[in-house]
């Protein structure tokens, strides 16, 4: 691409080279389209550079020391040191290669990479402005677009991010250094993820959140299950409190002011305050309006099942486009806008989005619960199997948890499951698959599972609501 | 008492139909569990089908002949109800309260879920995203699909049927609604039509000669000179006025047809059932009788003359036809030939046979050929490569993996040896030998024959210098070896021992066994001049064999 002002033209234009963009961009060049992507800061997105992969690298590090350093029971002595310094280089060289293997593909697939900030001028126009003074911009014309521009970390009013004392989770994920006490604002799965991690790392965490419990859309034997394990390993809980403001403390930490909702005032000695509180959509200066698109009241881009912006060929896929802001999600919604883009029967059917919190123990959820399913109206039918009642489990040292399998009680339809155990990340896929392709509990019971494995416990479950598990007493 | 429907199982990676080669058994005939039932081939290897109940067959609801697809039911069996359970497919997903259960809300949201609307709430369908898809292709709404499945799951043939309209006429395919409905032919209609058997064209590469392949339960009179069968089943025939000779069977008893008692009832029910009056039997019966195009046979294209013989065009040489068109139609091919001197090849190989015929192996030139390939290849990788034009991408493979061309009764097979690079010769010898004669056996895996990144077709076994060998696609070269003979070469005159040469001549005629090769390349991926150098390498080392322990 030519630098200075000039109009070149694509098929279809990708804004943003996250897991939801770069996606999209890579099967439109499959597609045979002719396929630009703008990206102003660093391929893959918040996901490999400041999300999913940046975190998981420091709760392995921190699961792996504190594991080894807490096994006497099995006969493991040891008393693990972390360097902090080598943690993150090694994190920083997973990331560089991952965000270098995103870049590869694109190229390799004929992908067109632009690096600057996409604003459209019209329908079928942006402006790119390069980075850096002097670079210049082009306007690129285009017949099809997808915004996948991603999301940040909200910030609260009083708690602006400053590197060297109010973090971001990108902040969190960087530092060399574990701090004494870390405040953590927020009990969402980012604000939880990264609790266990630097409680793990030996710092006293302190968790402040407004509503009275930790991460909200789960339910209560599951997050309870979370909760216990982090108090346990020294994580301190402030529910019914929000953040107000933060003030220096004479010891040369500061102190983290919270509010209830009768003004009850509370403040805590820390060193670093963590602002975990939710994530925006990035929209500004994207300039939608320009292209006739209006974002909702929080700032996202309404789509269809098509993942079609109000202007028709203009797609949104992402966290920009909304829940369930997942890197995952995301990607199925960019491979469905390249599709569609490409004149395919693609279409946003997708019956469930799995989750997961990488927690100790995890949770993996997907599908509906029991009381969703009965809100939707199904008869449900529960099963479930503890991982104290797994051999697997046993011999791993976790039990904690179990596996829970929700189904039509008529049909057997697997309706959704609940996980929270060990690997309940990895665990979780296996319902997905059977709410997504409709299998029933009795495809799953009969399915073999490997013994011994954690894997078991799905097939157990299923076992269990059909009342016919083995190795738990049925319900 | 329950009838069970047996459906034509997966019978090969990615196979989605066979012909039906033969019946092995009857109706009336009792089949244990895993029993062969049919022998089908397919476009890879000839099965047999194992039965997956124990049971009395019913009906038979394919012709011996027809390509059957994967998944269609091609036998009803009579099954005890003992047997039931084992292979029951439409069992009920509800699970039976437990009896002395103390929780009593297991058995409480059964009698609610008695009066539930069998609608699925909330416009959830239960589909698979495969079916979900073809549905939106096909603008059909998933929602209003039947689901045949479990439960009223979603299937891909549940959403081409009611594609194909009104639902419930078209399930000729299968029981797409529900338990109840059966095709049911009648039984006496099965092999009456005149349809011929493509088993009997084959003929003479069929062990039991003689027995007949017309389907067994066909009205087609067999007219054997001698027939196996029990005492009580020749009674059986006297008792239904029927020549044991005459009833059809493929089973057999130390190489003679052995005819059972549910032949020769199934045999006597069909001469009995009046829409099946033997009709003039066509082809098979020889050339006196009047070539019977029934309707059946009717097809657009030139009506055979009389003498002229089809031989349907199915199975391993239509997999072979359509294998070569796609090669020679899509690659450009260029052969490039040129001749190995091969005396110390010879010389080698002659040396090493003891050695090999002491450790029980066959040597033949195969092996060393194989390694001159490898070191022709790692040179040239591009020779061992494929063009994935689709993805605009050359991959040049890491793995040896070389076909030979095997010559098979049944038509061309090109099993593959894997790794030659770190394989022995005597190794490959030996890898070479078993893949050709399971080839003949046609014992081979469908596996076996995938995987090759270059081949080998040493026509030179049946003779011939040179040839145009095509490419195995999607590889990318192929090597033909002539047949290794003398022939005149010239030579240095240093290099050869003679009285009747005189000081004048610098070079002279001899005989010397040479090697003739014949390499086709595909022209997109390699040009001429590096098809050149490769054969260089490979003559290198052919003709200097001591090369060869270095790969
Ligand atoms: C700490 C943390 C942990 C997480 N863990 C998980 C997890 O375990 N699992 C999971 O599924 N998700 C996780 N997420 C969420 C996940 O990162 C996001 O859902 C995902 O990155 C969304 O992808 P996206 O493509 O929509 O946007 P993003 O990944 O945010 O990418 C958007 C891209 O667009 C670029 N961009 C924005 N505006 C413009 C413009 N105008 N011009 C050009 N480029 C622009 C940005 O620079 C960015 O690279 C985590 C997030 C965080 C913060």
């Amino acid at each position: 691409m030519v630098v200075g002002d000039v109009t070149t033209g694509t098929e279809v234009l990708v804004i943003g080279a996250g897991p939801g963009g770069y996606v999209a961009a890579i099967r439109a060049a499959q597609e045979g389209l002719d396929t630009t992507l703008v990206e102003k800061d660093a391929y893959g997105g918040a996901c490999l550079n400041r999300g999913c992969i940046p975190s998981k690298a420091p709760i392995t590090g921190s699961g792996l020391a504190h594991e080894a350093g807490n096994a006497e029971f099995m006969g493991v002595h040891a008393d693990p040191a972390v360097d902090m310094g080598k943690m993150i280089e090694w994190k920083d060289g997973v990331v560089d290669r991952l965000t270098g293997g995103v870049e590869k593909l694109c190229k390799a697939n004929g992908v067109n990479l632009i690096e600057g900030t996409a604003s459209f001028v019209g329908e079928d126009t942006v402006r790119v402005a390069h980075g850096g003074d002097g670079q210049g911009s082009e306007t690129l014309s285009f017949e099809h677009a997808v915004v996948a521009t991603g999301s940040r970390p909200i910030q609260i009013p009083g708690f602006e991010f400053a590197e060297d004392h109010v973090w971001s989770s990108a902040d969190a994920l960087d530092a060399d250094t574990v701090p004494d006490r870390l405040g953590i604002v927020g009990g969402g799965y980012i604000g939880m993820e990264l609790a266990t991690t630097y409680a793990k790392l030996g710092a006293d965490v302190t968790v402040v959140e407004m509503l009275d419990d930790i991460l909200d859309p789960y339910e209560d034997d599951v997050k309870r299950i979370v909760r216990e394990r982090a108090a346990e390993l020294g994580v301190e809980f402030n529910f019914g409190e929000g953040a107000s403001e933060w003030s220096e403390a004479p010891d040369g930490g500061y102190l983290l002011h919270t509010e209830t909702e009768d003004s009850e005032e509370s403040t805590y000695g820390v060193d670093k305050i963590l602002v975990a509180v939710g994530r925006q959509p990035v929209t500004d200066g994207l300039d939608v309006a320009n292209a006739g698109i209006e974002t909702d009241d929080r700032g996202f881009i309404e789509t269809d099942d098509r993942t079609r912006t109000a202007v028709e060929h203009i797609h949104a896929v992402g966290d920009v486009a909304g829940d369930p802001m997942l890197a995952h999600a995301a990607s199925n919604e960019g491979i469905v806008a390249a599709e569609v883009i490409a004149g395919e029967p693609a279409a946003l059917d997708r019956q469930a989005v799995p989750a997961a919190v990488f927690t100790d123990p995890e949770i993996g959820t997907v599908g509906m619960t029991e009381a969703e399913a009965e809100d939707a109206g199904f008869d449900p039918v529960v099963g479930e199997m503890p991982f104290n009642a797994s051999g697997r489990a046993m011999t791993t040292g976790h039990t904690e948890g179990f596996a829970r399998i929700v189904a039509d009680e008529e049909t057997g339809f697997v309706l959704g499951g609940q996980i929270v155990g060990p690997e309940a990340s990895e665990l979780i896929a296996e319902v997905a698959l059977a709410v997504e392709m409709g299998a029933t509990l009795e495809d799953v019971a009969a399915t073999v599972h490997t013994h011994p494995t954690l894997a078991e416990a799905v097939m157990e479950a299923a076992e269990n609501a059909r009342g016919q598990a083995i190795h738990t007493l049925n319900r | 008492m329950t009838v069970e429907e047996f459906k034509l199982p997966d019978v090969g990676e990615g196979v989605a139909e066979g012909e039906l080669v033969s019946w092995l058994v009857a109706p009336g005939d009792r089949v244990e569990e895993d029993q062969p039932v049919a022998e089908v081939e397919t476009d890879k290897a000839l099965v047999e089908v194992p039965s997956s109940y124990d049971g009395v067959v019913e009906e038979l609801f394919a012709e011996e002949g027809e390509m059957v697809p994967v998944g269609d039911v091609i036998i009803s069996f009579r099954v005890d109800e003992d047997g039931e359970a084992a292979a029951g497919d439409d069992a009920e997903a509800e699970p039976e309260p437990e009896p002395d259960s103390p929780d009593e809300s297991a058995a409480e949201p059964t009698t609610e879920a008695a009066d539930a609307e069998p609608d699925t709430p909330a416009g959830r369908t239960f589909a698979p995203p495969s079916a979900r898809r073809l549905a939106r292709e096909l603008g059909v709404d998933v929602a209003a699909v039947d689901g045949s499945g479990p439960g009223g799951r979603v299937t891909e043939a549940d959403v081409r049927a009611h594609a194909e309209g009104d639902a419930g006429a078209a399930d000729a395919g299968g029981p797409d609604d529900g338990p109840e409905p059966r095709p049911a032919p009648t039984p006496t209609d099965t092999g009456s039509d005149g349809r011929k058997s493509a088993v009997s064209k084959r003929g003479a590469d069929d062990g039991s000669a003689d027995a007949p392949a017309t389907p067994a339960g066909g009205p087609d009179p067999a007219g054997r000179e001698t027939t196996l069968a029990t005492p009580a089943t020749r009674k059986a025939a006297r008792d239904r006025d029927v020549d044991i000779d005459d009833v059809p069977t493929d089973q057999t008893r130390d190489g003679e047809a052995f005819v059972t008692a549910e032949a020769v009832n199934a045999y006597a029910d069909a001469l009995e059932s009046p829409a099946s009056t033997p009709e003039p039997e066509p082809v098979e019966t020889g050339p006196g009788t009047e070539p019977a195009v029934t309707a059946g046979d009717a097809s657009e294209t030139s009506a055979p003359a009389s003498g002229d013989e089809t031989v349907p065009y199915r199975g391993v040489r239509r997999t072979i036809g359509k294998q070569m068109e796609r090669s020679k139609f899509t690659a450009p091919h260029v052969t490039h030939h040129d001749t190995a001197e091969v005396d110390a090849l010879v010389e080698a190989r002659e040396e090493l046979k003891p050695k090999a015929e002491a450790e029980g192996v066959k040597l033949t030139y195969m092996p060393f050929v194989m390694k001159a390939i490898v070191a022709g290849l790692k040179e040239y990788p591009y020779l061992n490569s494929e063009l994935r034009e689709d993805d605009e991408e050359i991959v040049l493979k890491s793995e040896y993996n070389v076909g030979i061309a095997v010559a098979t009764d049944a038509g061309l097979m090109v099993p593959g040896v894997e790794n030659v690079d770190e394989k022995g010769l005597f190794e490959l010898a030996d890898a070479v030998n078993d893949r050709a004669s399971r080839a003949r056996e046609r014992k081979l895996k469908p596996a076996e024959m995938q995987g090759g990144t270059f081949s080998i077709t040493n026509f030179g076994a049946i003779g011939g210098e040179y040839a145009t060998p095509i490419i195995n696609y999607p590889e990318t070269a192929i090597l033909g070896l002539g047949a290794i003979e003398e022939r005149p070469v010239v030579r240095d005159h240093a290099d050869v021992e003679s009285e009747f040469l005189d000081d004048s001549d610098d070079s002279t005629v001899v005989p010397a066994p040479t090697l003739p090769l014949s390499l086709s390349i595909d022209h997109r991926v390699v040009d001429g001049a590096v098809a050149a150098e490769f054969a260089n390498t490979v003559m290198e080392h052919l003709e200097n064999p001591l090369l060869l322990l270095n790969e």
